[in-house]
């Protein structure tokens, strides 16, 4: 029984990360109908930064939380126009643009750092790293859940309580209409996309504090960013939460229960079969 | 063969004609390189035609009919491990077990794409390529595939025999697919699926049909060409036959060509070989061709979506040709 409740514990600590991991992904589907292949690259990139920093100042890893956000937010801001240009191309297919551009671009992402730093593992310093609370639950993921939980929650209160975040809401449901309202729509789309890369950055902090960092990382984590989103449902963001929880438990469970090689082949296939059966998500609310 | 061609089309006489030249170009060029080259060079080229007909392969999908798919190299690998199993576990002849290979490659690719191929843009995507990496990671825990461990295949050392295998299975790609996607009516089926899937049902096309046949049929050849690489390479694993980088590859090169011409992904396949194999060599560095490979993509997504062949193709514009249904 302990054990049973270790599990869902770490699981749920472990979901806590996803969630920060899919919820700027979840917007700029909904918003920019773009599936960005990058979002692995963008938390090993996160988690670098923060890797770099902390080599050079010699300060908690924690600290470039809010620096990485400001810094992927404008990095983000700056690449969206070439993105929107790509997707708004009278090709065939502007959406197989858009899939193949961020493709590249995780590509680029992921062999410039192999070419820089190599194949080495690395990791982060910070405060909690050694601590334990009660029925051993690790300071540090437990604060890397509450920290994420919370900038999620900042984050759809931003959506949904703000005029800008009205004005995502509505460009998300009609991009055409929404610019006839007045809704200036390619600067949004930079916003919305300099937000995700914010966010995924600061999830790479938190999961290069917790595990390791290398240049190879990042495949693992557009894995779980597409499977929390496809089961919340593609742009529906509150959607994240449950589903990022449920793959922490999967994660943790299989581990457990079954074998952790199992759960790569687990996760894959709910993908598929949630994509074949309900491809609105778990909660029937995505697009 | 080229009677009912003239026949079907109509006005344009000569375009036609060029494009079988141009096969037989292809052709004669495929059976005068292994007099000429020998070898590491003429390993360079088998990979260069292996890569060329997955590229052509996955463009009659992806290219033609516009489906996306992110996990092809699924076939690749399925091919690969049935000639690797077959030849290794029960020896069963080369010949043999390739056929097989290809066989259950396009059943697989015909049990999964019913349901899969409901799926339109980012989720048919998205599915498939989950599927793929459900696909090897299947082949990591069976115990038939030998787990992470892989394969070890009886080994032959004979870089003309791989050429030939290879340049057969290509040559008989390109036919195939020219003659399906560029001559019949099959090929007017799913173009006009990608251009517009309610009005081609509307007009009669059973859509479902034909995606789930332009679907077997894409799945087929990778098949075939997995085999083969199984055999040549004589030793494989999860990661080497079912991993990203053989589906990423495939769909690279038929977009650097051209995605949906009948040129293009031999052009990209041909380069971006050529292109890996030199960066091994000179500098032995494969981590810079990811940097590289990346930045190349994003350039040719930006400024020439239509991809290189459409740099030839400006000139041939006032020409009537097969290549001008664009509109």
């Amino acid at each position: 029984m302990d054990l049973f409740l270790q599990t869902v514990i770490n699981g749920i600590l472990l979901g806590g990360i996803y969630i920060v991991l899919a919820a700027g992904f979840s917007l700029v589907f909904g918003v920019l109908d773009i599936i960005d292949f990058a979002v692995g690259e963008w938390v090993m990139l996160g988690a670098f930064a923060a890797y770099f920093g902390q080599q050079y100042l010699h300060v908690d890893a924690f600290v470039f939380l809010p620096v990485v956000f400001v810094a992927f937010f404008a990095l983000g801001y700056a690449i969206q126009p070439i993105i929107f240009r790509v997707v708004s191309t009278k090709t065939h297919l502007p959406m197989l643009m858009g899939l193949v551009f961020t493709f590249g671009l995780s590509t680029l992402m992921k062999g410039s750092a192999l070419t820089a730093w190599g194949y080495n593992p690395r990791s982060l310093d910070t405060f909690l790293s050694d601590t334990s609370l009660a029925l051993s639950i690790p300071g540090l993921r437990l604060f890397a859940f509450v920290f994420a939980v919370a900038a999620t929650l900042l984050f759809i209160g931003f959506l949904y309580r703000t005029r800008t975040g009205l004005a995502i809401r509505a460009a998300a449901q009609d991009r055409d209409k929404a610019a006839l309202m007045g809704v200036r729509v390619k600067d949004l789309a930079s916003v919305v996309y300099g937000l995700y890369a914010g966010m995924t950055g600061m999830a790479g902090v938190l999961i290069g504090a917790i595990f390791s960092l290398s240049p190879q990382m990042g495949a693992k984590y557009t894995t779980f960013a597409f499977f929390v989103v496809v089961l919340g449902g593609l742009g529906y963001v509150p959607g994240v939460f449950v589903a990022a929880i449920l793959l922490g438990l999967i994660n943790t469970m299989t581990t457990v229960y079954f074998n952790a090689s199992y759960s790569f082949l687990m996760v894959f296939l709910l993908l598929f079969l949630v994509l074949i059966i309900q491809p609105k998500g778990i909660l029937g609310r995505g697009t | 063969m080229s009677a009912p061609a003239a026949a079907a089309g109509g006005a344009a006489g000569a375009g036609r004609y060029r494009q079988w030249l141009g096969l037989a170009a292809l052709v004669v060029v495929i059976v005068l390189v292994p007099f000429v080259l020998q070898g590491f060079w003429l390993r360079i080229a088998t990979g260069v035609l292996m890569w060329m007909g997955l590229a052509v392969s996955w463009n009659i999908i992806g290219g033609y009919t516009g489906y996306v798919s992110f996990g092809h190299g699924a076939f690749f690998g399925v091919g690969a491990y049935t000639v690797a199993i077959l030849m290794s576990r029960f020896g069963v002849s080369f010949p043999l077990a390739l056929v097989i290979g290809g066989v259950l490659g396009t059943l697989a690719s015909a049990v999964v794409g019913p349901p899969t191929l409901r799926l339109q843009g980012a989720y048919f995507a998205i599915a498939t390529w989950a599927l793929a990496k459900a696909f090897e990671q299947m082949a990591n825990v069976l115990g038939i595939t030998g787990g992470p461990y892989g394969t070890s295949l009886p080994p032959l050392i004979n870089d003309h025999f791989f050429y030939a295998v290879m340049a057969v299975l290509t040559v008989f790609t390109a036919v195939a697919t020219f003659v399906l996607a560029e001559r019949s009516r099959f090929g007017l089926q799913i173009k006009a699926i990608r251009e517009n899937e309610a009005s081609a049902a509307a007009l009669g096309i059973h859509t479902t049909r034909v995606k789930i046949m332009a679907f077997a049929v894409s799945a087929f050849f990778p098949a075939l060409f997995g085999g083969a690489y199984a055999y040549w390479v004589t030793f494989i694993n999860p990661q080497s036959v079912l991993g990203d980088p053989i589906t990423d590859q495939m769909i690279i090169m038929a977009l650097l060509g051209g995605l949906g011409t009948f040129w293009g992904p031999f052009l990209g396949g041909a380069l971006l070989y050529i292109l890996k194999e030199v960066l091994w060599i000179y500098w032995s560095n494969g981590t810079a061709y990811l940097a590289i490979m990346g930045f190349v993509i994003c350039l040719i997504v930006v400024f020439r979506p239509d991809g290189l062949i459409s740099f030839f193709q400006r000139s041939n514009a006032r020409q009537p040709g097969p290549q001008g249904g664009e509109g």
